[in-house]
């Protein structure tokens, strides 16, 4: 079976190069034909899209959009559609995750896009949306409208399914053309959803394009990123600081690296009874996409002093992820993964032969580990692949200045701490770099319209145009009513 | 047993060229034994597997020591003094941490390497000149491949046989002039390095336009890849570039494999295809295990490699790497590095984080 990837407007698929990507998961294969454009015809692409955006996207209003966008998340809610069904089918052979979790994860994922949370989206940045629509009056006197960019490029990395939604949608808000380069780890949802808005409004085909090279080919990211006017661009530094140096000054570059996450539990949380459902939604946190996400957790810190130690809560998590292993079995590794992970925790079984103070608990068959350590330890990634290490403090406090040094890669942080705590603690917090603070159970689980890496989704995508006070004073004198 | 007992041992086994399994196990369980009692770190390492001189009935029971250890435990028969040869990993990875080896003596290394390397590299043939691509035990006194060349350039060099990389670094113009020079002789050169010290050399040769036709019988050993190297190659080119610049087939182009946290090399039979079948000398074997599980994998399927090097005497012998291989007849083939992939997502991986944070 051979699924195509990408939506190519203006190409007929003989038109176009195809190459194969195999997917293999036990005894299944699934072949992903990716399209190789000709540097003409992705020329070609970028401008039918920019004249596209111009002719139609500009035309409708950005409550129209956000009205086309929730007709196709509805469909792709549904169960029974074809789109969603290729999705659940196919998805979770390509990224080896458990067919039930991509189920799941899809349904929690796309509510966030309904029509309502796209008007959250939109709040967020804009106090008057309209803005988006035509010239509106503005505090200081003067009218100000928000432009998007005609052409938007994004580069996707990662094979979290459907991650490349986010910016995609929010290029459609603010009305870009865009051209998207799926990942080769996950080449498909991007391309399913465009070729799916086209099919509910026509308009919408030329609008974008969903595009895949070999990641790091440089003279065609050259001359991509040429005809860009923005670029969003996912990955690790390597990669983002090579894209950098492609993009040209005048364009500008938003770049998204990967970044660690982390929980905090508070002794408040730790009785008998709130200990286990709490050690729940930690391990939850931990399996879903096998810490794959930026959101992921890496680290747990745990105060002591609550009626369950530390070290006992440890215990708790190490029985969840084997429930959870029953449940949702981790993804198969590529031997590259399994060294990671092996390396990982061999190096903390060596560290905890010496120390006592330090446990590593895991499965025989290295499906999980947990390391539980009494001494204070700074953040960093763990094995990933469901290999969390617990930290017992003596105050959640304490544990600020463990993840302090490596505020360049914070992002979201879990916690279960009582209100008074839990403000306290964020202040604190952002304060060393983290943007997103969280209920447990809740970190691969962003709320719709939230602040990616603390920026703002649509608006660093627009250009502000002011009409100033002035050109209003002295149109004025121009009219053919005055006096 | 006393040290010099595992010693006279090893010599006697290295001499003796058994390939029985049953040798081999027999050595290995009396080398275990011998490094459970006097290796206090590996002890406890054993221990905590449930692996103590009771429950390891054969060399496959044996648990190996993750290369990574290396770096944070003195893993020693007897405590290092100075009379001890340290050999160190390059500590490219892992924030700089470099892995220790402790030679009380290098008269098992020597032997092995020796012995193995006649019959891999010279087995037509005593003595060859010799250009040595790397630089000298003097310069580089921890690093084992250092150790590795001299030994081959003293045992196997003829006179006249030297080293091509000094203080300023490649000595292109040398290069040229041996090559010049074996073509207008006729005698069979070697030329032996770090496989990413032969890309540079071939890189400067195609600047200047110089190839060469090296007589027969001449050989070209390479070692180490491209790890960590400012450029990467495909196996298959550099082999054909090799052949190409060098006019040596590239049947005779071999590719030792070798560890600081070994004693013993592996080889194969040239490179006419890629990858190449490695295998060693009676007195190493290797498994290739499910890193997680440490089962051996189904023969033929990847999996990551474990070495039993006896002649690895002082440290540990049964080493788990970092390498991903597949077993099949008559050897293993080699596959590349098995230490950590980066993120599928857009999580970091460890080696990804300390390179960020080292900026």
């Amino acid at each position: 079976m051979t699924e195509f990837a990408g939506h190519l407007p203006g190409l007929a698929a003989d038109a176009v190069e195809w190459r194969t990507l195999t997917f293999r998961r036990a005894n299944e294969a699934l072949d992903v034909a990716v399209p190789v454009l000709s540097d003409a015809q992705m020329t070609a692409m970028v401008e039918r899209v920019r004249q596209a955006r111009r002719r139609y996207l500009q035309s409708l209003t950005v409550s129209q959009i956000a009205a086309i966008i929730d007709r196709a998340i509805a469909r792709l809610l549904d169960r029974a559609d074809p789109w969603r069904r290729k999705a659940e089918a196919l998805l979770p052979l390509v990224t080896g995750y458990d067919a039930e979790m991509v189920r799941l994860g899809l349904t929690g994922y796309l509510k966030t896009f309904r029509q309502k949370e796209l008007q959250k989206f939109l709040a967020e940045d804009f106090a008057n949306p309209q803005i988006l629509d035509d010239f509106q009056p503005t505090p200081k006197g003067g009218f100000a409208r928000a432009f998007g960019p005609d052409v938007l490029v994004h580069i996707w990395a990662g094979n979290v399914p459907g991650l490349p939604l986010w910016s995609l949608i929010s290029g459609l808000l603010v009305k870009a053309g865009n051209i998207g380069k799926v990942s080769s780890a996950e080449p498909l949802f991007a391309g399913w959803f465009a070729r799916l808005l086209a099919e509910i409004d026509p308009g919408l085909a030329d609008c974008l394009a969903i595009v895949w090279w070999k990641g790091g080919d440089e003279a065609r990211e050259r001359a991509v990123l040429k005809q860009a006017d923005v670029v969003v661009a996912y990955g690790g530094n390597d990669s983002l600081d090579q894209i950098r140096g492609r993009v040209p000054l005048t364009t500008r570059y938003l770049p998204f690296g990967h970044k660690i996450g982390f929980g905090m539990i508070a002794r408040a949380a730790l009785d008998a009874r709130k200990a286990m459902s709490v050690a729940h939604q930690a391990a939850y946190d931990v399996v879903r996409y096998d810490q794959q996400g930026c959101y992921s957790p890496q680290m747990f810190f745990v105060e002591r002093g609550g009626k369950v130690s530390p070290r006992e809560f440890t215990k708790y998590v190490a029985s969840e992820l084997a429930c959870f292993e029953q449940k949702y079995p981790r993804r198969p590794l590529s031997i590259e993964e399994a060294g990671g992970v092996a390396a990982w925790r061999h190096a903390e079984e060596l560290k905890a032969a010496s120390q006592p103070d330090r446990e590593v608990i895991g499965d025989t068959a290295g499906a999980w580990s947990v390391v539980h350590t009494e001494d204070a330890e700074g953040l960093v990634p763990s094995g990933l692949n469901r290999t969390i290490k617990i930290v017992a403090v003596d105050r959640l406090e304490d544990a600020v200045a463990l993840i302090a040094p490596v505020k360049a890669f914070l992002q979201t942080a879990g916690i279960a701490a009582p209100p008074e705590e839990l403000y306290r603690l964020a202040a604190m917090l952002g304060e060393a770099g983290v943007t997103r603070i969280c209920a447990l159970g809740q970190m691969t689980a962003p709320e719709a319209g939230w602040h990616h890496d603390g920026r703002f989704n649509l608006l660093d995508l627009v250009t502000m145009v002011e009409i100033d006070r002035s050109a209003e004073t002295a149109a004025d004198a121009f009219a053919a009513y005055v006096d | 047993m006393t040290e010099a007992q595992i010693i006279e041992r090893l010599l006697g086994f290295i001499a003796a060229d058994d390939a029985t399994e049953a040798a081999f196990d027999r050595l290995a369980l009396e080398l275990f034994s011998y490094q459970f009692e006097r290796n206090q770190p590996y002890r406890r390492f054993a221990t905590q597997r449930a692996k103590t001189i009771r429950t390891v009935r054969t060399w496959r029971d044996i648990p190996p020591v993750p290369i990574d250890a290396f770096k944070d435990l003195t893993l020693s028969c007897r405590t290092p003094d100075d009379s001890f040869r340290v050999f160190m990993t390059s500590g490219t990875t892992k924030g700089g941490l470099r892995g220790k080896s402790y030679h009380p003596t290098l008269a098992v290394y020597d032997a092995s390497m020796t012995t193995n390397f006649r019959r891999r590299f010279m087995p037509d043939r005593d003595r060859i000149r010799m250009g040595i691509l790397f630089p000298d035990e003097q310069a580089m006194p921890n690093s084992s491949l250092a150790h590795y060349l001299a030994l081959a350039l003293r045992e196997f060099g003829s006179e006249g046989s030297h080293y091509l990389i000094g203080e300023s670094g490649l000595d292109s113009t040398r290069v040229l002039a041996e090559l010049a020079r074996a073509e207008k002789t006729g005698e069979p050169y070697a030329l032996l390095g770090a496989s990413y010290s032969f890309v540079h050399l071939m890189d400067d040769m195609r600047r200047l336009g110089r190839t060469a036709a090296l007589p027969d019988g001449s050989r070209i050993l390479d070692t180490g890849g491209f790890k960590g190297q400012s450029r990467e190659i495909a196996a298959d080119d550099f082999y054909d570039q090799l052949s190409s610049t060098f006019g040596v087939p590239r049947a005779r182009c071999i590719n030792m494999y070798g560890m600081t946290e070994l004693s013993t090399q592996f080889y194969d039979r040239g490179n006419e295809t890629c990858p190449s079948v490695k295998s060693g000398p009676p007195w190493i074997r290797s498994r290739v295990i499910n890193p997680l599980t440490g089962a051996d994998v189904p023969r033929g399927t990847v999996g990551v490699l474990v070495h039993c090097d006896l002649a690895h005497f002082n440290v540990v012998s049964t080493i788990l790497t970092e390498d991903a291989g597949i077993e099949v007849e008559g050897g293993f083939l080699l596959l590349g590095r098995a230490d950590g992939a980066e993120a599928k997502g857009c999580s970091m991986a460890v080696e990804e984080f300390l390179r960020a944070a080292q900026g």
